[in-house]
C-alpha cells in the first residue's frame, strides 16, 4: 500500500485540497482527512452532517419505555401481591422506572450508533501521520491512481506533501 | 371511625368481602400493666431476650411491649399502661417500601413478614409509625438447655432480618386446620394469641372483625374506642378502648 | 491552534501519565492502606454481625445512608459542570469537564455501594434487580429502594458512558506518544480511531445526545434519593420538598468536592496553565448561588414546619435547633451558608485558596446535613416512648473514612492514566465555530488557552 498524502496547518488549506482533489476525479471515498482535534469551522463533505443518531436515539427511548411499561405490569400482574392498599399495578411508581429505562434505553442507542457508524472498535489506521495530534489536518489518497495529478491538488499554501508505504 | 380514616377507607379500604379480617382490641381499663402478655409473646414466637447490654443500646426486640405513661404532679399522679404491638394496619407504610415483598398483606388482613424473602434494608421499621418492627442485630443464641423451650411452630429468625408480631398466625393456622379438619366454622374466641391467652385480667381480645356478632367487633364498635395515630391514615386493626375513670 | 501550542498543549497534559514521582506511590500506598482497612472492616461488619454498628431501634438509618445520600449527591458535579455548559457553549467548561465526569464516575460508583453496607444481608442484594428467578418473585416497584437501584444503573451507565467516550481520542494521541506495552494498552483502548471528520461528527453528536439525557436523569436520581426519605410517615421527611431540596444540595456539594480536585490536580500536577483563576471564580459564584439556594429550602422548610405547628414535626425542628443536635445544625449552618458567603460575595476572597477553603467548609456542612435529616426524625417518630439515641460505633466511622479515601486514590490512578483535562477539547476550543465565537471579554476570552 503506498498514499501520498499532505498535511495543513489550518481548515482552509485542506478544504481546498478537497475541493482541489474532487475536482480533479478523485471519489469521495478514496479521500482521507485525519485530525486531531473536529475542525468544527469546517465541513469539509456535505455528507457528513447528517446523522440518523437522533433517530435512533429516539426509538431506543421508546423501546426503553415500553420495555419498562411491560416490565412493571407483568411482574405485578404475575403474582399479584397487596402492599399498603395499593393497587396491584401502581402507575406512580411505574412511572419512575419508565422515566429510567427510556433514558437508559435512550443513551445505550446513542452510543451504539456511535461506535457502529463510526466503525468503533475498528483496525488500525491504514493512512496514519501522528503530526496530526499537533494541530496539523491530513488530507490523502491511499494508492492514487494518478500520483501526479494527486500531488497537483494537494499542494495548497503550507501543505507538507508526504508519501508513505512503498 | 374518624373523618380522616372514613374518607381514606372510601379509597378501597376495608375489604368486606374476605373470610376473615383478623383484629384486636385492648381494655385500658382492665390493663395492669403486668406484662404476662410480653412474656407470653416471647415465649410462643421465639424472641431472644438480648441481655442488658444490648437492650442499653436500644436493641431489645419485644414484639408486644407495655408502655407506660406517668401523668400529673405528685400527689395527682396517675399511672397509664397502653400494650403496643403490629396494628396489623389496612394501609400499612410499612408494606409498598420493602423492595423484596417481605412485608406485605395478606388475603385474612394481616400484615405478613416473610423471613426468608428479607435482605435486611430496614425500611419498614423506618416507615412504620407505630415502631412495632425489629431487627435481628445478631444471630440469636439460646444456650442450651434453653433450646428446649423453643416453639417448633415458629421459625426461629436469623441475623439480618426483620420481625414483628404476626397475631400469632401459627395458631390462626392451627385453629383454621382444626376446623376445616372438623368440617366447621371457627368459633369466636376460638383463636387465642399468646398475649391474648396470657392476660389475666382479660384486657385483650382477640377475633374476626368482619363477624359483627364478634367480641372484638362489638369492642370496635364502642364509643370509647379509639385507634392510635388514627389520623396518620394506617388504618389499624387494633381498638384501645380508652379508660373510663378519670380520664 | 498553531502546532507548538498544540505540542505544549499535548506535553503539559500528557506529562502526569509519562513521568512518575516517588510522591505518587507515597501517595497511592498510603490511601490503598486506608481503603483496605475500610473493606476489611466491612468484612469484619458481615462476618460478625450487624450488630457492632451503632443502628439500634429506632434509629434504623444512620451513618451508612448518611454516606450513600452524600456520595450520590456529590456526583452531581459532572452533570451540571459537563453537561449544561456543554449545552449551553460555555468555553469555560473545556479544561474542567473530564475532572468533573470522573468525580461523578467514582462518586456514583463509592455511593452505590452503601446501599449494599448498610443491609442486614448483604450477599442478598442481587434481589433488587427485576430476574426471572426460580422463586417467580420480582421486586417491589412500589419501593424507593428498587426505584433507587435503577435511577443509579441508569445515571452510572450513562455518566461512565460520557467520560469514556471522549477519552477514546486522547487514548489516540497516548497510543502514539508511547512505545511498548503501554503503546498497545492504549493502541487497544482507543479502538482503532482515526480521526475523520466523520467519526468526530459522530462523537460530538452522541456527546450532544447524552448530554441532553444526562441532566434529567441525574436531576431524577437524587429525587429519588430524597423519596427514600420522603415516602415514609416520618416527622420532617413527608415533606413535599425534598425532590428539589435534594437536588440542589446535590449540585451544591458536588460543585465543592470539583472545586477541590480542581485545586488538588492544579497544585499537583502543574495545571497552572490550564486551570485559571476565573475558572475558580466562575465556579465559586455557582457555589455562591447554590449556598444561597440551600439556604432558601431549609428557611422554606423551617417557616412552614414552625408556622404549622404539628406537634411531631416541631419535635424533631426543635431537637435539631435547640436540642442534643444543636451543635451539629448550627455548624452545619456555618459551614454551608455563613462561610461560603463570606467568601465568595467578595472579590477579593474569592481566590484558589478561598474557594477551596469554602468548598471545605460545605463539603462537611453537607455531610452533616444529610445526618441531621436522616437521625433526629429516626429518633423522635409519632410515639414519644419510642424515642431514641444513636452514637456511632467505630466501624461507620472507619468505613465512611475509607471512602473518602477511595475516592482519592481513584481519582489519583485515573489521572496517571488518562489526561485529567481534555486534550482534543482543549484543542478544539481554540478555534470555536464562527457562528459562535463571541467577544473576549477583558477577563478571559472563550475558550482560548493561554499556552
Amino acid at each position: 500500500m503506498s498514499a501520498l498524502y499532505a498535511l495543513y496547518a489550518d481548515g482552509d488549506s485542506a478544504q481546498r485540497a478537497i475541493n482541489a482533489l474532487q475536482a480533479g476525479g478523485v471519489s469521495r471515498d478514496a479521500i482521507t482527512v485525519l485530525s486531531g482535534e473536529p475542525i468544527e469551522d469546517q465541513e469539509f463533505f456535505e455528507t457528513d452532517k447528517s446523522t440518523w443518531m437522533w433517530y435512533f436515539a429516539s426509538a431506543g427511548g421508546a423501546v426503553g419505555l415500553i420495555f419498562a411499561t411491560w416490565l412493571t405490569r407483568m411482574t405485578e400482574l404475575a403474582w399479584p401481591i397487596k402492599t399498603g392498599n395499593m393497587p396491584i399495578v401502581s402507575w406512580w411508581p411505574n412511572l419512575i422506572i419508565m422515566f429510567e429505562m427510556t433514558m437508559l434505553f435512550g443513551i445505550l442507542a446513542a452510543v451504539l450508533t456511535l461506535l457502529v457508524t463510526a466503525r468503533l472498535p475498528g483496525p488500525r489506521p491504514v493512512l496514519y501521520d501522528p503530526e496530526i495530534m499537533d494541530g496539523k489536518i491530513l488530507v490523502g489518497v491511499i494508492n492514487p491512481a494518478n500520483a501526479a495529478a494527486v500531488e497537483r491538488a494537494l499542494s495548497q499554501p503550507g501543505a507538507e506533501i508526504r508519501r508513505s508505504g512503498n | 371511625m374518624s373523618p380522616v380514616s372514613s374518607v381514606v377507607a372510601s379509597f378501597g379500604g376495608r375489604e368486606s368481602l374476605m373470610a376473615h379480617k383478623w383484629g384486636l382490641a385492648v381494655d385500658l381499663d382492665r390493663c395492669t400493666g403486668c406484662g404476662a402478655c410480653v412474656t407470653a409473646c416471647h415465649a410462643e414466637n421465639n424472641i431472644p431476650t438480648v441481655g442488658p447490654e444490648q437492650a442499653g443500646r436500644g436493641r431489645a426486640m419485644h414484639w408486644l411491649r407495655v408502655e407506660r405513661y406517668w401523668e400529673g404532679d405528685f400527689p395527682d399522679v396517675q399511672l397509664k399502661f397502653r400494650p403496643v404491638m403490629c396494628q396489623q394496619c389496612d394501609a400499612a407504610p410499612c408494606e409498598p417500601v420493602c423492595p423484596t415483598y417481605a412485608s406485605h398483606h395478606t388475603d385474612e388482613g394481616l400484615n405478613a413478614q416473610v423471613y426468608n424473602r428479607c435482605i435486611g434494608t430496614r425500611y419498614c421499621a423506618n416507615a412504620c409509625p407505630y415502631n412495632v418492627r425489629f431487627f435481628d442485630f445478631f444471630n440469636p443464641q439460646w444456650p442450651k438447655p434453653l433450646h428446649l423451650q423453643l416453639n417448633p411452630d415458629v421459625s426461629v429468625r436469623g441475623i439480618g432480618v426483620m420481625e414483628k408480631c404476626t397475631f400469632c398466625v401459627q395458631r390462626i393456622q392451627a385453629a383454621q386446620i382444626d376446623a376445616k379438619a372438623g368440617k366447621r366454622e371457627l368459633a369466636d374466641g376460638e383463636v387465642k394469641p399468646a398475649c391474648v391467652q396470657g392476660c389475666s385480667a382479660r384486657a385483650l381480645v382477640f377475633g374476626d372483625l368482619n363477624d359483627p356478632e364478634s367480641e372484638v367487633a362489638r369492642l370496635a364498635r364502642l364509643p370509647r374506642g379509639e385507634r392510635l395515630l388514627e389520623d396518620l391514615g394506617t388504618l389499624p386493626n387494633v381498638t384501645y378502648l380508652s379508660r373510663q375513670t378519670g380520664g | 491552534m498553531s502546532e507548538a501550542s498544540a505540542r505544549k498543549l499535548s506535553d503539559d497534559l500528557l506529562r502526569p501519565l509519562l513521568q512518575t514521582s516517588w510522591r505518587f506511590y507515597v501517595l497511592v500506598a498510603f490511601l490503598g492502606a486506608i481503603v483496605l482497612m475500610g473493606l476489611g472492616t466491612w468484612a469484619y461488619q458481615m462476618y460478625n454481625g450487624f450488630g457492632i454498628t451503632g443502628i439500634n431501634h429506632p434509629i434504623f438509618w444512620a451513618f451508612y445512608i448518611t454516606n450513600f445520600v452524600f456520595w450520590i449527591g456529590i456526583s452531581h458535579a459532572g452533570t451540571l459542570i459537563s453537561a449544561i455548559l456543554r449545552l449551553v457553549n460555555a468555553g469555560w467548561r473545556r479544561p474542567v469537564t473530564r475532572c468533573a465526569e470522573v468525580i461523578t464516575a467514582f462518586a456514583l460508583m463509592i455511593g452505590a455501594l452503601f446501599p449494599i453496607i448498610h443491609l442486614g444481608r448483604p450477599w442478598l442484594f442481587f434481589w433488587l434487580m427485576p430476574y426471572p428467578s426460580s422463586r417467580q418473585i420480582w421486586p417491589n416497584f412500589r419501593s424507593p429502594l428498587v426505584w433507587d437501584f435503577f435511577a443509579i444503573t441508569t445515571y452510572l451507565t450513562g455518566s461512565v458512558l460520557f467520560l469514556v467516550l471522549p477519552m477514546i481520542p486522547d487514548f489516540a494521541l497516548v497510543r502514539d506518544r508511547t512505545t511498548g506495552l503501554r503503546h498497545r494498552i492504549y493502541g487497544v483502548l482507543a479502538l482503532g480511531w482515526q480521526g475523520t471528520p466523520k467519526q468526530w461528527h459522530r462523537l460530538e453528536s452522541a456527546m450532544q445526545i447524552m448530554a441532553i439525557a444526562i441532566i434529567p436523569v441525574a436531576v431524577s436520581v437524587h429525587t429519588i434519593v430524597s423519596f427514600d426519605f420522603s415516602m415514609a410517615p416520618v416527622p420532617m421527611w413527608h415533606s413535599t420538598m425534598f425532590g428539589p431540596y435534594f437536588v440542589a444540595g446535590a449540585i451544591f456539594s458536588g460543585i465543592a468536592g470539583l472545586i477541590i480536585a480542581m485545586a488538588a490536580l492544579r497544585k499537583f500536577l502543574h495545571l497552572e496553565a490550564y486551570l485559571h483563576p476565573v475558572h475558580f471564580q466562575n465556579l465559586g459564584k455557582l457555589l455562591l448561588l447554590m449556598s444561597l439556594l440551600w439556604a432558601y429550602f431549609v428557611f422554606a422548610e423551617r417557616l412552614t414546619i414552625w408556622y404549622g405547628n404539628e406537634p411531631s414535626e416541631i419535635a424533631v425542628m426543635y431537637v435539631t435547633q435547640k436540642g442534643s443536635f444543636a451543635p451539629l445544625y448550627w455548624t452545619m449552618v456555618v459551614c454551608n451558608f455563613v462561610i461560603p458567603f463570606t467568601i465568595l460575595s467578595l472579590r477579593k476572597l474569592r481566590t484558589i485558596p478561598g474557594c477551596v477553603i469554602a468548598s471545605f467548609g460545605v463539603l462537611i456542612g453537607m455531610w452533616l446535613e444529610r445526618f441531621l435529616i436522616v437521625v433526629p426524625s429516626l429518633g423522635h417518630k409519632y410515639l414519644p416512648y419510642s424515642w431514641g439515641v444513636y452514637r456511632p460505633r467505630p466501624v461507620e466511622i472507619i468505613i465512611t473514612i475509607s471512602t473518602f479515601a477511595a475516592m482519592t486514590l481513584l481519582y489519583v490512578l485515573f489521572s496517571k492514566f488518562v489526561p485529567i483535562i481534555s486534550i482534543w477539547e482543549m484543542k478544539a476550543g481554540d478555534h470555536p465555530s464562527p457562528a459562535l465565537s463571541a467577544a473576549a471579554s477583558h477577563e478571559h476570552a472563550l475558550g482560548e488557552t493561554h499556552a
